[in-house]
């Protein structure tokens, strides 16, 4: 199953939201939607989950327009919150009811997970009894429940102790290997790179970048250098301005060019003591701050 | 259709677990025994309040009464204890001093003191101002003046007092409603409506500024279509509504039943439920319309506030085009002036029809035409209501910050 936005465009009165976004996520897979709040991550979401419609562009899935009673989706949204005076049993298989499952279905759905994440225990417990961690499961349970064929996950970590995070990264493994497409939006870098095949940068409601990650990081422009040496000044003396101290003490070079790589390695080998030279290869989180600063790439 | 079935379950469950709305029905049916049950308790001490009446019939209070000679006093005496049931009627020779000192020493309560034939003085401590005792007084001196007149130009006593009492016949024969007839269970209606409409809107407001709030929206938003949202929510409400009335005003009609006899003669409780039953199937049309009307307007309000503070606040203008109404259907129909031309108006208008329409129905005669058409324009605006609604809950269970202002509210729902 491919599910593919192409060229989305949303505006709330006179404010331009969404500007031409398109991108394409695969089932097996899962797709981390990034950008600084306010990029239009949850206008996204939501014009893809029909909660309100794009004022052009379409939703497809397998290159047809999506039909909303065939795919089911389910939902973690990063506001958190559900009726917290109400019984977690009663309030889970409502919403799995609503995602049109019998209730038989939905009470037999939400057991099996409240087994799978250990909530079993607080099944006819209200929702303001729990902690905030245990809410957070409840939650989750409301996304999957109804096993849906598109899961989208938004900031599905934060709040979650190290134990619940691992609990919370084997269901999502499992959801991918059912071969569901899982869209993933979040901040924290870590967890997108250890996940997603590919990604999608989104700024001020255009996409900056987006493709596989493997590809993104080895097209990165490879016009910089790392250089470590024991005596740096003498280096920054000779590059001037184009080099610069990173956090960790190393030296950073910009180049001109890719092509002046070999040159400038070879230059700094043979005129200074350097322990260690290399290619600069992006981390996702570098990647995120150069692409969802400011100023939009042009492409 | 199946999402609206189960919203509507499960918002009905949560009026019927809910403790205060159990509570509160409880309550008002246990009251409602209290009241109906209570001739039938007060007829079983009825032997021991015998006693102590007969014992207060002796402590009656007195009145003096002192006119110019003894034969005139002694007559004034004799009517006026036929008249002054409460009082124990004396008549006196003593002087005004005198009689004032008593009735300051509370020995005495009033005191009548005839100047002439036809003028007086009354005496009493506190004027209270229920006290009808002069008016009493003047008719009585009057009949005595006349009689007195009558007496002297020959006619016999017996003849005088017979022109004097004589008594009209008469029956009314009422062609369109008997007003009197229908005053209290109309009365009772409208309050009701009122008080539903104002409680449960209130509610329903509350209740979705709380799944707003609470962020449980987040989730319902996109597995739910907003009017399946919309008409789930009002609807289970206003079935809620339906059922504590049936609850209140069924277990009224049984507790009746079951104290029927000790009722007796009772006009306000007999009207009350001896209602027509044309009259409870327009009092059930209005009161689902109306009801439902204002609970959709509740509701989209209630998607527009943030805070469950900003609510009270925010229903401010839909409870205050509500009172209005409310208060010309109740200055009109306490006039007894049903058929004006702002009630004819406001019979017509969605937002006052069902009780303008319900009491004109009650307390006149209107054609059919014109209740249908009253109807008709209702359940067109219901439904208008309802999807207009349920846009502006969509649009507006998404903004949170401040509240927005009605302008950007229409001009979103007319973009969405």
């Amino acid at each position: 199953m491919i599910l593919e936005l192409k060229n989305i465009e949303k505006s709330f009165g006179e404010k331009q939201v969404l500007t031409g976004i398109s991108f394409q996520a695969e089932g097996g897979k899962a797709f981390g939607l990034l950008g600084r709040n306010g990029a239009g991550k949850t206008t996204s979401i939501r014009i893809l989950m029909d909660v309100f419609p794009a004022n052009s562009g379409e939703v497809l899935i397998d290159g047809a327009p999506i039909d909303y009673t065939k795919v089911q989706m389910g939902y973690l949204p990063e506001e958190r919150g559900l009726y917290p005076k109400k019984v977690i049993i009663d309030q889970l298989t409502y919403f799995a009811e609503l995602k049109g499952m019998s209730r038989k279905e939905a009470v037999r759905s939400v057991d099996y997970w409240l087994g799978r994440l250990g909530m079993t225990e607080y099944r006819n417990k209200r929702l303001d009894t729990l902690s905030k961690g245990n809410q957070q499961k409840i939650q989750l349970i409301t996304a999957l429940a109804h096993d849906p064929d598109i899961v989208i996950l938004d900031e599905p970590f934060s709040g979650l102790d190290p134990v619940n995070a691992m609990l919370l990264k084997d269901v999502v493994k499992e959801q991918i290997s059912k071969g569901k497409i899982v869209l993933f939006s979040s901040h924290q870098m870590s967890y997108i790179e250890e996940f997603c095949d590919s990604i999608a940068i989104l700024n001020s409601g255009k996409v900056a970048l987006s493709g596989d990650l493997r590809e993104i990081k080895r097209n990165y422009v490879r016009d910089r250098l790392v250089v470590r040496a024991e005596n740096p000044e003498p280096i920054i003396a000779d590059f001037g301005k184009n080099c610069t101290v990173t956090e960790n003490g190393d030296l950073m070079i910009q180049l001109a060019s890719a092509e002046e790589k070999k040159a400038t390695m070879k230059r700094l080998v043979e005129n200074y003591d350097i322990d260690e030279v290399k290619v600069f290869e992006p981390s996702l989180n570098d990647i995120f701050v150069e692409y969802a600063g400011d100023a939009v790439k042009e492409d | 259709m199946r999402q609206f079935g189960k919203i509507f379950n499960f918002e009905l469950k949560y009026y019927l677990k809910n403790k205060v709305f159990v509570g509160v029905t409880l309550f008002l049916v246990i009251a409602i025994a209290g009241v109906m049950f209570f001739p039938r308790i007060m007829g079983a001490f009825e032997n021991g309040e015998e006693e102590t009446t007969e014992n207060v019939a002796t402590e009656l209070s007195v009145m003096l009464v002192k006119a110019e000679s003894p034969e005139q006093s002694e007559m004034v005496r004799e009517t006026f204890g036929a008249a002054f049931t409460d009082y124990e009627v004396q008549s006196t020779d003593k002087e005004v001093e005198e009689i004032k000192d008593q009735i300051l020493s509370g020995d005495v309560e009033c005191a009548f003191v005839m100047t002439g034939a036809t003028s007086y003085t009354y005496y009493v401590n506190n004027l209270s101002i229920y006290d009808s005792n002069t008016a009493i007084a003047d008719e009585l001196l009057q009949n005595i003046y006349q009689l007195n007149a009558m007496v002297s130009s020959g006619i016999t006593v017996e003849q005088a007092s017979e022109i004097m009492t004589v008594q009209i016949e008469s029956t009314t024969e009422s062609l369109g409603v008997d007003q009197m007839q229908n005053y209290w269970y109309t009365y009772i209606m409208i309050f009701a409506l009122y008080m539903v409409i104002l409680l449960y809107g209130q509610m329903v407001a509350t209740n979705v500024a709380t799944e707003k709030s609470s962020r449980a929206m987040e989730v319902l938003i996109t597995s739910a279509k907003p009017v399946s949202m919309m008409f789930g929510k009002v609807l289970a409400s206003c079935m809620a509504g339906l059922i504590q009335l049936v609850a209140i005003f069924g277990s009224a009609l049984l507790f009746y039943n079951l104290n029927k006899s000790y009722w007796g003669d009772n006009m306000i409780v007999d009207s009350i439920f001896n209602m027509p039953l044309s009259l409870f199937g327009y009092m059930l049309i209005f009161f689902t319309l109306g009801f439902l009307i204002y609970a959709f307007l509740y509701g989209a309000i209630g998607s527009t506030a943030s805070k469950l503070e900003d609510i009270n606040t925010s229903v401010m203008p839909i409870t205050m085009l509500f009172i209005v109404g409310f208060f010309i259907v109740m200055f009109s129909f306490a006039a007894g002036t049903v058929d004006t031309v702002l009630m004819k108006v406001c019979s017509y208008i969605p937002f006052t029809s069902p009780m303008a329409m319900f009491t004109r129905i009650a307390m006149s005669t209107v054609p059919w035409y014109e209740i249908l058409i009253s109807i008709v324009i209702l359940i067109g605006s219901v439904i208008g209501v309802g999807v207009i609604s349920a846009k502006i809950y969509r649009v507006g269970v998404l903004l949170y910050g401040t509240t927005p202002k009605i302008g950007s509210i229409i001009k979103a729902v007319w973009k969405a």
